[in-house]
Formats: structure tokens, sequence, C-alpha cells
């Protein structure tokens, strides 16, 4: 069974052993778990998200439940990229799962900066750019029209040859165009998509729940809403792999995705209530393509874009 | 602390019952949860039978028991939202879904005679499986125990006999009128080791009577702070040392030295 995903081509080009990856924000750095399960088995693991100077993060409290779902208002807590060249990097280059390096800044340069440092770093084998965070200042700024989001991508790729694939945010005004110009501007895949800003009010004290004020959506509530982002942007037919991610817990809910048009999927939000999600949707996901009789995994993606667009309208009257 | 291969098991609840206003007891069967299991470390725990309310809540091994050629352990806690309401209309035979042993548990010192337990409010729940231990290894044990008020404090009769046990209530319904840390005073110096489970106005009040008395004694504090996933990857249990940094209360606690927190 052939259950491949490439990004990006030549020499540095990401062949992934499967489509199921972790969603940056939901695994630490991946050595977090390499006793809870054999984490080497996944498609790969988006790291944390990456800044370049260390931040602490966001006060408390920083997540609050919703229906279904969380919001979360980290803040990019992470260790900065010169620890993670130091003490992550030479880590991640012992294991055979590749590990994408997800990265954040707040100017153009900063982008390009973070690219550069971790072009040649051993154990990243490609980039993810968060475009879309909510939870710091201007953090969705680029991610929400096209011209600043190819910025970001343009200058990210004269800094670096690693694939790079781009976190888009669902709050931008249209997904499709802001997906097109990223595509243009260079961008090997699109993850799609971030959280939606969201918020959640502490009825007893009068205030916004998260010690940040508003924060990120996330979990099973927002899964039919991603999903159509990632059919829309399948049916514009940009060229590049698409990596599903929002409210996946089971490999039904990766099927769909795929089925959608993504190539591949990120388990986030699932892996804190189950620590094994994400190796569960890959076995759910082998089972259901042997039982299916499916031999390669590209048989599958995009397997439901087509059909979509027969649509019939009934007319007359009812009954 | 991760325990090895850890995933989702399922545990068979024995009983379940109200201990005190709005307090459940609940006693649970299932064999992996209590391998490595010990007092202060904890476990996660779903509340529904789907995916809402979404997260499992951290739980505190409150007890633990051989009965019935098994160790079993039991859980305390409040109905304070649906995910507790649910797990309080579970019944004996009913299946929930967890995951652990996780976290750093508390620190007996070897030589310890004299131990001080300080809880406020549901704190208590990770702080009497401690007691269970350490009077079962025939050290004297003081448990001071704080509530709002005396419907709210859990009976001895749910508590270690051996255990001396002082009552204070915010209203003065029992024990000491007014917030427990008040009765430190008077058990520091007997005491040889101080642990401590309640809220953070709680930590901050017993850091600050122990630098009024240039008090040496060792403080160990089981954290609480809302959990997203128990095991060091959402970043959510963050808490800020006074020196600097930041640490997660899943992985690096949620036993920390009271001084270095407050």
């Amino acid at each position: 069974m052939d259950l491949r995903v490439h990004i990006g081509g030549g020499k540095r080009g990401l062949v992934l052993a499967n489509p199921v990856l972790t969603a940056s924000g939901c695994f630490g750095n991946g050595i977090e778990f390499l006793r809870v399960f054999d984490i080497q088995r996944l498609g790969g693991i988006v790291s944390k998200g990456i800044t370049l100077r260390p931040r602490l993060g966001n006060p408390q409290p920083r997540i609050v439940e919703t229906p279904a779902g969380m919001i979360n208002s980290i803040g990019l807590q992470n260790v900065g990229v010169d620890a993670v060249l130091r003490e992550l990097a030479p880590i991640w280059a012992t294991w055979s799962v590749p590990v994408i390096a997800n990265i954040a800044a707040e100017r153009v340069e900063d982008y390009a900066e973070l690219a550069r440092r971790l072009d040649e770093a051993p154990g990243v084998s490609a980039l993810e750019l968060n475009i879309s965070c909510p939870n710091v200042e201007n953090g969705l700024e680029f991610g929400s029209r096209p011209e600043p989001a190819a910025a970001v991508v343009q200058a990210v790729r004269q800094a670096t040859g690693l694939p790079v694939i781009v976190k888009l945010t669902p709050t931008a005004g249209d997904v499709v165009a802001v997906a097109a110009a990223v595509v243009e501007a260079g961008a090997d895949a699109l993850t799609i998509a971030n959280t939606f800003p969201a918020l959640s009010i502490d009825i007893q004290r009068r205030r916004p729940a998260l010690g940040w004020g508003s924060g990120g959506l996330s979990g099973p509530a927002i899964r039919p809403i991603v999903l159509k982002m990632v059919y829309d942007v399948a049916r514009a037919g940009l060229g590049v792999p698409i990596i599903g991610c929002g409210g996946i817990a089971t490999w039904q809910d990766a099927v769909e995705y795929l089925m959608a048009g993504a190539s591949a999927v990120q388990v986030g939000t699932a892996t804190f209530f189950n620590p094994r999600a994400p190796l569960e949707v890959l076995e759910g996901l082998q089972e259901f393509l042997r039982q299916e009789g499916i031999e390669e995994l590209r048989e599958l993606v995009g397997a439901a874009v087509s059909a979509g667009q027969a649509k019939k309208v009934y007319s007359g009257a009812e009954g | 602390m991760t325990a090895e291969r850890l995933q989702l098991q399922r545990a068979v609840v024995l009983s379940q019952e109200e201990v005190c206003r709005d307090t459940f007891l609940m006693w649970l069967s299932c064999p992996a949860l209590v391998r490595g299991a010990a007092p202060g470390r904890f476990l996660m725990l779903r509340c529904s039978d789907g995916l809402d309310p979404l997260l499992p809540r951290p739980m505190s091994y409150h007890r633990f028991r051989d009965r019935d050629g098994e160790r079993q352990f039991a859980i305390l806690y409040d109905v304070r939202g649906r995910g507790t309401l649910w797990l309080s209309r579970r019944r004996p035979g009913d299946e929930v879904l967890a995951f652990g042993p996780l976290g750093r548990g508390l620190q007996v010192r070897p030589d310890a005679r004299n131990l001080l337990l300080v809880a406020g409010g549901l704190g208590i729940a990770g702080l009497v499986a401690l007691a269970d231990e350490a009077v079962a290894q025939g050290r004297s044990v003081t448990l001071l125990a704080g509530a709002r008020t005396a419907v709210r404090l859990l009976p001895p009769s749910f508590l270690p006999p051996e255990v001396e046990v002082v009552y204070a209530t915010d209203d003065g319904s029992r024990g000491h009128h007014g917030p427990v840390t008040a009765l430190l005073p008077e058990y520091l110096d007997w005491a040889d080791q101080v642990f401590a489970c309640g809220p953070a106005a709680m930590f901050a009040a017993m850091a600050e009577t122990l630098r009024a008395r240039a008090s040496r004694r060792p403080v160990q504090v089981l954290m609480e702070e809302r959990m997203g996933c128990g095991t060091g990857i959402c970043y959510g249990c963050a808490v800020f040392p006074r020196r600097g940094g930041v640490r997660l209360v899943c992985k690096d606690g949620p036993r920390f030295d009271l001084r270095d927190l407050f």
C-alpha cells in the first residue's frame, strides 16, 4: 500500500511515509511523546511554533473548554530558535520521522531570518509558516489577505531551500485567494487551517475567561467548517498538496478530509483527550484502505470533490 | 515521568458517594491506572461518552486500597460543571475512560517523622493518599483542612483514623474561624516536612508565613491549573516561578517547592 505524500520537489523535497502528522502546538516538540507511543510511525511531526527569541507565553488562564472544542491562548510559548538548533534539532536528526519546524514572527524579515537559521539544521525537514496565530500581537495580519501572506512566503522562499508549507488562517475573507497567492509566491503545500479567533466570558467575574482575552478555537466543533475550506481550495486546483487540520479525532474524520481534497492531515486537539489519537487515525486509515482495496492513497484524495460539482436543483411544488 | 505506552484505559466504577456537599468520592478499578501511581500523581479522566465535554479532567489519586485481589484507587471531585455532573451520575459497573498515572508525586524524606498536611477546599483530594501511606509507615500526620463552610469539609470518617485533623472554615461554622493558613504557625515547628494543596491564595499566605518566621521547613505543594492534556504537549497549565521562566504543572509538577513559586 502506497501511503506516501510528496511535499516540494527537487533534492530537498520531502516525502512523508504516510499522511498523518501532528499539528503544531498539539504535540510539544515530539520528544514529550517518545515513550507514549512509537512516534516514528507517523508521517510527520510539526514542532511547536518557533520564534527568534524565547517566549514565556501568555498569562493564565490559557485554555477554556467550549462545546465540543476548546479555546487556547498559549501565546507561542517556546524556547526560541537558538535553543531549538542547539537542543532539539540534534534529537530530531536521529529520528526516521521527519520534523517540520513551525515558525512564527511579527515581521517579514524575522520569518526570513528564522528560515535562514533553520535551513541547514539537521533534523529539520521542512518549514511550516504560521501566518495565522491569533494569540500574539498582529499574529493574524499576514495571513488574512493575499498580498502580505505572499510577501512572507517570498521572503522565506529566498532564504531557504527547504520545502515551505503555509498554514492559513480561517479568518481570511477569501481563503482561496490567500491560498492562490502563497502558492504563486512559492509555497510547496498548504495547511488548512489554524484555529478560529474566539471568545468565552467568565460570567462570575464579568471578564474574558482567558488571561489574554480571546484565543483560538479548536476541536471537533470546527471540523465541518475547515473541511469546507479544504474542499474549496482543492476545487481551485492550485497544484500543491493540502494538509487538512481542524478537529480530526478519528480515522473517519481523516478520510473526510482526504476525500475533500487533502493529501495529508494533522491531528491536533484530539491528542489532548486521547494520547494515541494520531496513531489510531493512521491505523484506522490503513484498515479502511485495505477494506476498500485501495492501493494508493492518491486514489482517495479529492474523491468527493468532483462528485460535489454535479449539483442537481430540484424545483416545483412540494408533495 | 510519563508512563510507558500511555493510552486510554477503561476503569470500572466500584462506588460513588457524595461525602460532603457537592463533593463526590468515586472508587475505581483499573490495574493499568494504578501501576506506578503514587500520592501526588494524577490521571486524566474523560467526562463524557463522546466528544462533549471534550477535555479530560485532571484528578489526583485520592486513596488506594487492596481489595478483591487487586489494587483499587479513589478520586475525590467537586461537581462544578457539565463534566463533573456527568461523572457524578456514573453508577457502579459503569466504565469511564482515563489515562495515567502522570506527573511528579510528593516525596517524603526518609527521616521525616512528623508530616503536616495543609488542604484548602478540594485540595484535600491530593493529600489523603500521602496520609494513608505515612501512617502505615509509622509517621505522625496532622492535617489542617480548610473550607468555606462546615458542610464542605470532608468528614473524619473519610480520613485515616490515625491522622490528627484540625478544621478551619471561612464562616466559622466549624473549627477555626478564618483561613486554614492561620493555623500554620502553631504546627510549623512540630513538622519535619509540610505538604499542601489548595488555591494559589493559600500558597501565597503560607509562603508569607514562612518568610515572616524565617522558617526553613521544606514545603511541597501540589499545584492546580487548568489542564488540556496532562502530558506536556498543550502548554495550558503553565506556572511562572519567582526567579523567572515557565514550568508546566502536568510535566514539571504538580509537585513543586512552595518557595520556587510563591
